[in-house]
């Protein structure tokens, strides 16, 4: 699927940072056109997301989450063992166990955008944990 | 206006150099395995992984280093078959997963090792609402990752031990191209040899070499005086491999021991000069013949 902006007649861009789904459910994703700067978001309702999400790619690119092994199966699993749950990739940050349970529910196809998103937005500042009202305060910036 | 063609790339997410990444990564798994078998029914209750774990048994009693995938997600039987329990812990690393060490060294991979408890389901969502579209998408991923995520290593064989009904050897096939073959097992009941005839003919149809068909629990054994006795009524099997023109490889007598040994052990591994553990060791002859071909 690509999206054209049909002034500029170029193909608008997928916004990696900028993207905080709810959890399993509906989904935006943020395209923008390059040279006007015109934005548009996609809508996906959660039987639309769920599907995308068990191909095993990700939206924006691949990121350290789809090198996890088997990363597909362990976030989508219900019940899964908790060595196979702990396989996504650390960062500097302290995360809370609400936060981290709200960012593994992110469906896997574009929790990588959302994680760097939520990560950015903390970094930007100055927190140094992540929880959920900072989660909450993320999804109110981006506007979703 | 331009169209679809006209715009290279996806707007950043790359998914068919993401697809391609997926396809190597399952290569390099892949290419490090010798022969790769199916071991199928269309019928389930007929034995298959029971089979397939005595196959491997006597494969690696032969000094090859095999694996079995087991393909039954939503009934996966062969890590209890080959002792690797559900509480064994899972040990991930950036490279993979490493498999199930089972008896005779077999390596494994199975759903039961990836779930929390041994009575716990196969589910990809635990909302009510889930539609069938997702949980087929979601097992032909499934199936890519504990082929392509699993640590195999060096082997001679990996067998596949696929789920009742010929849906599955769609993805097998396209994951797999280079697959040696399938493994066709059937029981003589006449429902049994009916709902398989479907499965050799799917296989026919899409080009999978059917190695051939093994008749299982063929007779039964007693335990006592080791004589032979009919355990199903039926056509005879071999007339449905000459109407089907594909060989007849192995006529498995049924014996108790084969799902109760006191070991722990497979029935292969402690039993292989018994009535039926000859007849497993002459099924595979014939499929290493049939590879060596």
């Amino acid at each position: 699927m690509k999206f054209l902006c049909i002034p500029c007649d170029v193909k608008m861009e997928v916004q990696v940072d900028g993207i905080m789904p709810e959890e399993k459910q509906n989904l935006a994703m943020k395209f923008k056109c390059k040279k006007c700067g015109h934005s548009i978001a996609m809508l996906t309702n959660k039987f639309e997301t769920e599907f995308v999400s068990k191909l095993g790619v990700e939206m924006g690119g691949p990121s350290d989450i789809s090198k996890s092994p088997m990363a597909a199966v362990s976030s989508s699993l219900a019940q899964a063992k908790e060595e196979l749950k702990s396989t996504d990739p650390e960062d500097d940050l302290i995360w809370t166990e609400e936060a981290e349970q709200r960012i593994k529910k992110v469906p896997f196809f574009v929790r990588g955008m959302a994680k760097k998103t939520v990560i950015n937005f903390a970094l930007e500042k100055g927190a140094t944990t992540i929880d959920a009202k900072l989660m909450d305060e993320v999804r109110e910036k981006v506007g979703m | 206006m331009k169209t679809y063609e006209d715009l290279e790339g996806d707007g950043g997410s790359n998914i068919i150099g993401q697809v391609v990444q997926l396809g190597e990564k399952l290569r390099f798994r892949l290419d490090k395995i010798k022969h790769k078998v199916a071991l199928m029914s269309g019928k389930g209750g007929v034995g298959k992984s029971s089979i397939t774990a005595n196959i491997a048994s006597c494969l690696a009693d032969r000094g090859y280093k095999v694996g079995i995938l087991d393909a039954d997600l939503n009934g996966p039987s062969i890590g209890h078959l080959l002792g690797v329990g559900n509480d064994q812990k899972l040990e991930t690393k950036d490279n993979g997963v490493e498999p199930g060490n089972g008896h005779q060294g077999i390596k494994i991979m199975s759903m039961d090792m990836l779930l929390k408890s041994a009575d716990t389901p196969v589910m990809w969502t635990e909302e009510n609402d889930a539609t069938a579209v997702w949980v087929s998408t979601m097992e032909s991923t499934a199936i890519r990752e504990l082929l392509a995520d699993t640590n195999w290593g060096v082997l001679d064989y990996l067998l596949i031990d696929m789920p009742p009904g010929s849906d599955r050897i769609d993805n097998i096939r396209s994951l797999i191209p280079e697959l040696a073959g399938a493994v066709e097992i059937t029981i003589p009941s006449m429902l049994s040899q009916h709902i398989v005839t479907k499965s050799i003919t799917k296989n026919n149809k899409m080009g999978v070499p059917i190695i051939g068909l093994v008749e299982n629990m063929a007779t039964y054994i007693c335990p006592h005086c080791e004589k032979e006795g009919k355990l199903f009524e039926g056509e005879d099997v071999q007339k449905l491999t000459e109407r089907k023109e594909i060989p007849y490889i192995g006529k498995i007598p049924f014996d108790t021991r084969v799902s109760q040994s006191k070991s722990g052990n497979l029935f292969y591994a402690e039993f292989k000069d018994s009535i039926t553990g000859k007849a497993i060791a002459g099924t595979v002859d014939n499929i290493e013949n049939f590879i060596k071909k």
